[in-house]
């Protein structure tokens, strides 16, 4: 009977484990750090669950335009990482992607708090779960700054001191900070926001925020910025093709000494640096009578589920195994961020698995101060209205007034478009 | 199926049929629907009549730009190669020692040429510290600012499409050394000079070479895509920003395909109109097989 006994429960769970064994693929962006770490994350967790998992990676340009054209055909991964932004316009009414409600005896909702939780909602279906938290921060090259007997600055003033200084000790071709394209546009916000106290566009109403005179001054201080030799002019950056920051030597040698970036992607530009070459984060530059610090933070990405694919509870199971269980979190460490999911963070924090700096950036980001950020800032857009105006007048082609008129028009029509 | 059944030629053309019908046929009449409609991907087409063309040709400014840069882009790049593989096809139409090792060393580059490998060398050899500009500084010159000059950007994309000679080159070299070697002797006998034989001889014969090249190098300069995107992206002030850019970034950036379809009906309508300009004017340049014509 014993014997009988245990026959049945063995076999009842080898059917089990059949029963639940499914092939997924999981879809992501990132760096190298960010793949291999995501790769050996994924192994563990298929292992433990008896899933087997294909890798869909690439890098951050075209992902959108990828996984948009997967979603619309149906034919996207099973799990996937997701810009916040992105999910108003792939689930506006809570049915594009997976409802993790649904699968909530599956992953351990009570990790997030309820302002997380609402930030990966629409229409009240939790659509992605936040994988961490995220914000643009000034990170400066401490090697370079010391070459030119500078403290790292504090304020837009110390910054724009400084690149008289560089170019007098250090010489040509060595920059205190640098933006171009799309950092350009995001710096020249934020100048905008500290003055003004209000994001370009308000979240509540979906208005452009600044008046014209607003958006003239913070196109006037980025042009401040290239006359005092802090950031290379835009047509001498754009010598060198379209290469990003980290592909960049001038970044990697310590010639450009400063950056507006993530703190998500601490590896990411630290990573290529010379041997020698040591960067800091420092709380965002200010300025005299600014209304607000003007952090941009936002939940850097989510993990959502297809709403197509027919094997959402494997896939829930691997989410939870990534984003909470203790094989998948020590495999992933801090390839995203420092992890949105409580249990995750104090197990990496007991395991002294995030470095200092990075415990030091995130610190700034939660701590800083700033206006909602609405998720129409990142679509391109508006990204290209801000992107292409600036350009135009870096490159003399029209004026402040002129770029600041031509930007509130194409962003006013962007905003009619989503309304 | 028996081998004398009626019906057996239309097997042996179904997988290329289906092919035709499935990604080339039904897409193409997609689009012009679409062209008609306000679609953005997630959720269905809606009719829009021809609102997305009276925006293309009345409000677009983007679109005028972008026009303008393929328009010159194509004439710029489509006589300089057609010119420089001709030239190169003659060089390699002599019988030189090492002959065939030339005519595959200038044939790579079409076959490289379209990979994204050989944009981002591209990208690397006229950086501010590229190679060219390192050869131009060695002899004294002032380095240039290639991409990011508007001037200088789209010469830079045009010399990377005309470095990709090969194809046109290899057909060339093909109809040079199909002619009858008995009009150049003839023509000798004459005291016809080279240029004279070149001129009078080589260059009538070979007319239906060249304007089938110049239909598929003018085609292919319509539809360039991996070089601007990859080396400038479209960039400085959108002045490599070449019509499928365009298509791209309204089709896959902000997801208006039905906008997108309209510009790709433009473009298909400019390079129709343009290959039928050729084909009439083919009539008084190109010269076939027992053409009557003095």
């Amino acid at each position: 009977m014993k014997l009988t006994t245990l026959s049945l429960a063995l076999c009842t769970t080898a059917m089990a484990t059949a029963a639940v064994a499914e092939d997924l693929r999981m879809s992501w962006w990132g760096g190298d750090s960010r793949h291999a770490a995501t790769q050996a994350a994924l192994e563990v967790c298929g292992a433990k669950y008896g899933h087997t998992i294909s890798p869909e990676f690439t890098g951050w340009g075209g992902h959108f335009e990828k996984l948009t054209t997967q979603i619309a055909g149906g034919t996207e991964a099973d799990l996937m990482q997701v810009n916040w932004p992105w999910l108003s316009f792939y689930s506006a009414d809570g049915t594009g992607l997976a409802d993790l409600n649904n699968h909530a005896d599956t992953i351990d909702l009570s990790n997030w708090d309820a302002a997380q939780v609402e930030a990966g909602s629409m229409n009240g279906a939790l659509n992605g779960l936040p994988i961490s938290t995220t914000g643009r921060l000034f990170v400066f090259n401490t090697t370079t700054y010391a070459a030119a007997g500078l403290d790292l600055p504090q304020t837009w003033d110390d910054l724009i001191a400084a690149g008289p200084v560089f170019a007098e000790k250090l010489g040509e071709g060595y920059y205190p900070f640098e933006a171009g394209g799309l950092d350009a546009a995001l710096l020249m916000t934020l100048y905008g926001t500290q003055a003004t106290g209000k994001a370009l566009i308000d979240p509540d109403t979906n208005e452009i925020a600044w008046t014209q005179d607003d958006l003239v001054n913070a196109i006037n201080f980025y042009q401040t910025l290239v006359d005092n030799n802090v950031i290379e002019s835009w047509r001498d950056r754009a010598a060198d093709g379209n290469v990003p920051l980290h592909e960049n030597p001038e970044w990697s040698n310590g010639q450009i000494a400063g950056t507006y970036q993530w703190d998500s992607t601490y590896f990411k530009i630290s990573d290529p640096l010379a041997d020698g070459q040591e960067v800091e984060y420092v709380d965002l530059l200010t300025q005299d009578g600014q209304r607000t610090t003007g952090i941009y933070r936002k939940a850097s990405m989510v993990f959502s589920i297809s709403a197509n694919s027919e094997k959402q509870e494997a896939a829930a199971e691997v989410l939870n195994c990534l984003l909470n269980e203790p094989e998948g979190v020590a495999a992933m460490g801090t390839a995203r961020g420092i992890p949105a999911s409580a249990t995750a963070r104090e197990q990496l924090l007991s395991a002294d698995a995030i470095q200092d700096v990075q415990i030091e950036a995130q610190a700034k980001v939660i701590n800083a101060e700033g206006p909602a950020i609405h998720p129409m800032m990142e679509f391109p857009s508006v990204r290209s209205a801000m992107v292409d105006n600036l350009e135009m007048f870096a490159y003399g082609e029209i004026d402040a007034e002129t770029a600041a008129e031509e930007m509130i028009f194409a962003i006013q029509e962007a905003l009619e478009d989503i309304k | 199926m028996g081998g004398d059944s009626k019906f057996l030629g239309l097997w042996y053309v179904a997988p290329y049929a289906v092919g035709l019908l499935l990604f080339t046929a039904f897409p193409f009449v997609a689009s012009f629907y679409l062209s008609f409609t306000d679609y953005n991907l997630l959720s269905s087409p809606e009719w829009v009549g021809t609102d997305n063309y009276e925006k293309l040709f009345t409000r677009d400014r983007t679109f005028n730009k972008s026009l303008s840069v393929t328009l010159t882009y194509v004439f710029m790049t489509v006589p300089i190669k057609l010119t420089f593989a001709l030239f190169i096809a003659v060089v390699l139409n002599d019988k030189l020692r090492g002959i065939n090792l030339f005519r595959t060393a200038y044939y790579v580059p079409s076959i490289l040429g379209g990979s994204i490998a050989i944009a981002v060398l591209w990208r690397y050899i006229f950086a501010q510290a590229g190679l060219i500009n390192m050869i131009i500084t060695a002899f004294g010159g002032e380095p240039v600012n290639w991409f990011g000059d508007p001037d200088n950007a789209l010469v830079t994309i045009t010399i990377l499409r005309c470095w990709q000679f090969g194809s046109a080159m290899v057909i060339f070299l093909a109809a040079l050394q199909s002619m009858d070697k008995s009009l150049y002797e003839a023509a000798s006998i004459d005291g016809a000079r080279n240029w004279h034989i070149f001129r009078y001889i080589t260059l009538p014969l070979i007319t239906p070479v060249i304007f089938f090249n110049l239909i598929m190098q003018t085609v292919q300069a319509f539809q360039e895509f991996n070089g601007p995107y990859i080396i400038t992206e479209g960039g400085p002030l959108k002045n490599t920003y070449l019509l499928p850019l365009y298509i791209y970034d309204e089709a896959f950036k902000n997801f208006d395909m039905g906008y997108a379809s309209a510009i790709a009906w433009v473009l298909f309508t400019i390079i129709m109109v343009l290959t039928l300009i050729a084909f009439w004017s083919s009539k008084k340049w190109v010269y076939y097989a027992g053409d009557k014509r003095d």
